[in-house]
């Protein structure tokens, strides 16, 4: 589950949360550049993809922006 | 800071010569107030209609009920900031209110154009519906007005509701320089330093995320309603005025703001039940984790640091700003702070529970019932004799049940039966509606 209020999620019993952008655009900004925006919603999509192949003992939260996270999710895109 | 409030209690409205108020009548002189209103060029119409308690009478849609207030001593404006309006602090020397009645205003224009919030408040006059709010026992002067169509839907906001403010300001200048009536004085005075130390933590919505704008019209902290950080307020910041409706929920009009029963009763018991330290006003609907958060915690060492040992915690709105809410609430508890949360419930439909994110440190809960109309079953209301406002309704988001029952788009008479809005939530307590039985 993709949340920008991802507590709430992790509370509610989802086993694999990604952190989200803001409630209003959960997978982009629209701050950025139509190029840094469609980038920045493929880092979050492809990290959520990515951690259905993780087993996970409980409700466990990932953060599509946390260093080491982004030479993975070039790769994967 | 010590404020003097004069009251004058209304029992009728007429239209008459001159606006004055005499024993308990309030006559309006009808076209010296809406000329004041007309020199506004935002405005296209207007017009004056009086709606009585008992009467037949359905005002269709309300925006706002403000009750007039106008400063005789003392620095600034009461309903300060808002529309324009002078943004000098006030709380301090005397105001005269207007009591039992109401300014309603009754316009089309919407509360923003992103989608999502309509205006869908009615009032009846008379009926169980009408009954279950505190507006049908007042003497309402409807404004019915509408802005110049050009107009961009921020600045309509601001138009009629400044042309709403400006028609209570005219009634309030009626009653300046008379002797009041009713006088009560509000201080935070010295008090015996064994009493328990309780703040008000009075949470309101803020639009800014809904609407897209940081200025859009909505409930306003001296005209501010964008996303800000916990302000304190004095409690006589909030009797003139500078925390102001109307959201878009029937309780958070700028009356219902204004008269909230818990804030005065935590006032008229300072130094004798407890010692009131006064409003953290937080505004909520933040859109991350991590804001929401942090409002929580700020809100929570505010309370403690202006010494607070117990906190009594309202809300105005719906949905994802429980949490911050919740979390201001969680981490008081944590800052050994006790709490009371007063709050509306929400129908536990498959036994899921009625609040979004139950935390074990909101243990002390005041039910003011139910959120949704539908959850407590309130029946149509019936057809009425006479309409104040438009004499139809649009179906919005068209659906099966309630206001919105019907087509998309479609216009219905609104002096036939209605069914009730969707949302009810009482927030403040007006009602002696509960879910604890």
């Amino acid at each position: 589950m993709i949340s920008a209020i991802y507590n709430f999620a992790l509370t509610t019993g989802a086993n694999r949360v990604i952190r989200g952008s803001r409630i209003e655009h959960v997978c982009g900004d629209p701050t950025l550049s139509p190029e840094k925006d469609y980038a920045f919603g493929m880092r979050i999509v492809t990290t959520a993809l990515q951690t259905l192949t993780i087993a996970v003992p409980g409700p466990t939260l990932f953060d599509p922006m946390a260093p080491g996270k982004t030479e993975e999710a070039a790769h994967a895109s | 800071m010590r404020l003097e409030m004069g009251t004058f209690p209304v029992t009728d409205i007429v239209f008459g010569r001159t606006t004055r108020y005499d024993a308990g009548r309030l006559t309006v002189d009808r076209e010296t107030v809406l000329a004041a209103v007309r020199q506004d060029p935002r405005i296209a119409k207007a017009e004056l209609e009086i709606a009585r308690p008992g009467e037949s009478v359905r005002i269709w849609p309300v925006r706002d009920v403000i009750e007039p207030r106008v400063k005789v001593e003392g620095p600034g404006v009461c309903y300060p900031g808002i529309c324009g309006r002078d943004i000098a602090t006030v709380g301090r020397g005397r105001t005269h209110r207007l009591a039992g009645m109401g300014v309603v205003e009754v316009s089309s224009v919407n509360w923003h154009d992103a989608g999502g919030d309509f205006v869908e408040t009615y009032l009846d006059m008379s009926g169980h519906y009408g009954e279950m709010y505190p507006y049908q026992k007042l003497v309402n002067l409807c404004l019915v007005v509408e802005p110049d169509a050009t107009l961009s839907e921020e600045v309509k906001n601001y138009a009629v509701h400044k042309a709403a403010l400006t028609v209570a300001d005219q009634l309030g200048e009626a009653v300046r320089s008379l002797a009041p009536p009713e006088r009560e004085v509000f201080e935070l005075t010295p008090v015996d330093p064994s009493l328990p130390r309780v703040v008000y933590i009075w949470c309101v919505h803020s639009p800014q995320a809904m609407s897209g704008s940081p200025t859009a019209f909505c409930t306003a902290t001296y005209g501010l309603t964008q996303l800000t950080p916990p302000w304190y307020l004095h409690p006589n910041e909030i009797l003139d005025g500078a925390l102001t409706g109307p959201y878009r929920t029937a309780f958070a009009m700028s009356w219902t703001v204004a008269n909230n029963p818990l804030f005065l009763d935590l006032y008229r018991r300072h130094g004798r039940d407890w010692n009131f330290l006064g409003v953290i006003s937080l505004r909520t609907e933040w859109t991350t984790q991590t804001e929401k958060q942090l409002m929580a915690n700020q809100t929570a060492k505010l309370a403690g640091q202006l010494g607070a040992q117990g906190a009594v915690v309202t809300w105005d709105a719906g949905g994802n700003e429980f949490i911050e809410v919740v979390r201001s609430i969680q981490a008081c508890e944590r800052l050994g702070i006790k709490t009371v949360f007063l709050t509306s419930e929400d129908d536990a439909t498959d036994g899921a529970p009625t609040m979004l994110e139950p935390l074990p440190e909101a243990d002390a809960i005041v039910s003011t019932s139910f959120f949704k109309n539908v959850t407590l079953a309130v029946p149509e209301a019936p057809a009425v004799s006479r309409v104040i406002g438009s004499p139809t309704r649009i179906v919005r988001r068209g659906s099966t049940i309630g206001l919105h029952g019907g087509v998309d788009g479609v216009a219905l008479p609104t002096t036939g039966p209605m069914p009730p809005p969707w949302r009810y939530d009482d927030h403040y307590g007006f009602s002696s509606l509960s879910c604890a039985e």
